[in-house]
């Protein structure tokens, strides 16, 4: 189907919209990173600031230490996504594949865990990891968020798995593969798009929470991880927001690197062949 | 290469028999195929053999090994999948020697297998590719290639053509069959094309709703039909089937306003049970153009040509065709003959066809079996 010009025009135009809804927070917090404290307070507010005060960032992270919180933020994530996909891969292929009796229910009971919010959650995690003495510590948040995600992923993944022909195993054990050595040599390397993409999003959940941050490590500086660390920035009469937002921009910038690095997985493609 | 055995093997997912008591002893080498309707447990009796599903009961070997509890991998056997199920991350050559591989064959044995391999079957030009960048031919030959570079005591193919486009379905069948002239391995073709299974079968085994109805060559299948599934499973178009009785011991059926006396068995006669009566096979191609042994005058009422052959319908007296056996169409309600394309037919003119009453197929209605 060929497209009329007022067509094109008018899609162009939503894509266009619609991109600059979605950026102009984005474009905003860059706006407010570079500006005064005595400009940002001015009415109207200007979309460009005066003199871009580069400087803002040099001072924030001189002041701050910010790659310590970037290195806990990671720590956590990396340790929390490892963990939810060891058990979400095992756990999402078992229910894509093998037929036990109520594993569907046992499926959708993984799922009522994400019902319940993060901060009635959160009570009884405090609870147990004071007593086995994880609170301040980097690995209570590898734990927590690892509860939150790996609902997530289990589904995601299983939803995955339900798309690749069961035939690729047959195939494989007939080849000599054990069900283990099959998922290993031929479900999972077919799998790096969907595991990409469950990975990446794990990793956004645990890099964007803060109420976990927040309940666990408060009292230990060294293990804030970057939310934590931000918001500490707010002072109790007066909040640098040009800072604040320089700051935020530091911690942005690692995931959308991480984006950009893992985009050619994302777009999928790889189990193209497999069949017909 | 080995004979296999199956004994008494059946299947039950819940309280659905989609195999019931199934027992077939194949010689080795031989080339067998298992043919029935969509849902009738082909793919099902291949997959308990190749060990990727248990059977509910019954025992299976393979070279007189009995294999009932090994693992697929433990059976040295190689399947060919329908939709080829090739390793998309893997190049053709990997593909191939994967097998190999998992069997931990030294590196330079394996290299030199799957040239050989390639060779066979023409595809030595495309080992570096990855399964995504062939067509559905060249794919199908890696599938094939994957199974026979392991060099297995049997293979197991489930509908291996059936993704192909006609051309290209003819040329693979043929080469499948040079291929077990030339390896000889014991094979079970599943299909149900009945082409294929006509073409390519030492013997066929026909199946209905889990049950064997017969197992034969292509020749018996066709002209020995043992009951009336089978006779109208085989042969393009269907058997016409006709109502038939018995009158003092003999069987004799009413065509087109002639009494006809129709060869049965004696003993088989009697022992059918007359409730349902009998029923009188007649297969499209024995009906001719022009005179013969019993000849009558028709009006068809469609003609389609194929080029080559033409096939006649003409209606039959009514209630002469059982109605489970009538067709839907109002123009093809009767009876159907597959003649040469000699001349010119016309709708509704008078033609004059005729039939050898020697070749009539007779069976018993309630319990389908034939009784000559
Ligand atoms: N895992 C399963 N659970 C329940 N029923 C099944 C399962 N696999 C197959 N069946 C049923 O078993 C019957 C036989 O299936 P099978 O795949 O063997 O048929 P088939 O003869 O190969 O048919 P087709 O020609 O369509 O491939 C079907 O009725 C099918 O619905
Ligand atoms: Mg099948």
């Amino acid at each position: 189907m060929k497209r009329t010009r007022l067509q094109s025009l008018i899609l162009y135009g939503v894509v266009v919209l619609t991109c600059a809804f979605l950026l102009f927070p984005v474009y905003w917090l860059i706006v407010t990173a570079l500006s005064t404290s005595a400009e940002l307070s001015r009415l109207p507010p200007s979309f460009w600031p005066e003199a871009p005060q580069w400087g803002t960032f040099a001072k924030v992270f001189a002041e701050r230490p910010i790659p310590l919180w970037l290195l806990n933020s990671t720590l956590a994530a990396l340790g929390s996504v490892s963990l939810s996909m060891v058990v979400s891969v095992l756990a999402g292929y078992s229910l894509s594949r093998f037929s036990v009796r109520g594993g569907h229910s046992l499926g959708l009971f993984i799922l009522t865990a994400k019902m319940l919010p993060a901060t009635l959650l959160v009570i009884p995690l405090f609870g147990i990891f004071r007593q086995v003495g994880l609170i301040g510590s980097l690995w209570s948040l590898v734990i927590a968020h690892a509860t939150l995600i790996i609902p997530f992923t289990t589904w995601m993944l299983k939803g995955y798995f339900d798309t690749i022909p069961r035939e690729l195993e047959q195939s494989a054990m007939v080849d000599g593969c054990s069900p283990l050595s099959a998922m290993v040599r031929v479900i999972l390397p077919i799998s790096t798009p969907g595991l990409a993409a469950t990975a990446l999003y794990a990793f956004v959940l645990s890099w964007s929470d803060y109420a976990y941050a927040r309940t666990f490590l408060t009292n230990q500086q060294g293990s804030w991880t970057a939310n934590l660390g931000i918001t500490t920035m707010k002072g109790e009469y007066v909040t640098d927001w040009n800072e604040v937002s320089a700051a935020a921009i530091f911690i942005a910038v690692p995931i959308i690197v991480i984006y950009l690095f893992l985009e050619r997985y994302l777009v999928g493609g790889l189990t193209a062949g497999a069949e017909k | 290469m080995a004979n296999i055995s199956i004994q008494n093997v059946y299947k039950n997912y819940g309280s659905l028999n989609v195999l019931k008591e199934f027992s077939l002893e194949i010689e080795d080498g031989e080339f067998v195929v298992l043919v029935g309707p969509s849902g009738c447990g082909k793919s099902t009796m291949l997959k308990i053999l190749a060990g990727l599903e248990p059977a509910s009961g019954g025992r299976i070997f393979i070279g007189g090994r009995e294999m009932t509890d090994l693992a697929p991998g433990d059976r040295d056997i190689a399947m060919v999948f329908q939709n080829y199920a090739l390793y998309p991350h893997l190049t053709v050559a990997e593909n191939i020697g994967f097998g190999l591989k998992m069997r931990k064959v030294a590196k330079k044995e394996i290299a030199t297998r799957i040239k050989d391999a390639a060779k066979i079957l023409a595809i030595e030009n495309l080992l570096q590719r990855r399964p995504k960048e062939l067509s559905g031919g060249q794919r199908q030959r890696v599938a094939l290639g994957r199974a026979i570079v392991r060099e297995p005591q049997a293979f197991l193919m489930d509908e291996p053509l059936s993704n192909l486009d006609a051309k290209l379905r003819v040329h693979m069948r043929a080469e499948i069959s040079a291929l077990h002239q030339r390896l000889g391995v014991t094979t079970i073709y599943v299909t149900h094309d009945q082409i294929e299974a006509m073409t390519m079968a030492d013997r066929v085994v026909i199946m209905k709703d889990g049950v064997i109805q017969q197992i034969a060559d292509p020749d018996t299948l066709f002209r020995k039909p043992a009951n009336l599934f089978v006779a109208g499973f085989m042969g393009s178009p269907g058997m016409n089937f006709v109502s038939a009785r018995q009158v003092d011991g003999k069987a004799e059926v009413e065509l087109l306003g002639q009494a006809v006396p129709v060869d049965a068995d004696p003993g088989k006669l009697s022992g059918a049970a007359s409730s349902k009566g009998l029923i009188a096979g007649i297969r499209p191609e024995y009906i001719k153009l022009g005179d013969g042994p019993l000849r009558f005058e028709v009006k068809p009422t469609l003609v389609e040509s194929l080029g080559s052959e033409q096939y006649v319908y003409f209606s039959a007296d009514e209630h002469a065709v059982p109605a489970e056996f009538r067709a839907d169409d109002e123009n093809r309600k009767g009876l159907i003959a597959r003649v040469q394309n000699a001349a010119h037919l016309g709708v509704g003119e008078a033609v004059t066809l005729s039939l050898d009453p020697a070749r009539i197929h007779l069976f018993d209605a309630a319990s389908g079996k034939a009784l000559n």
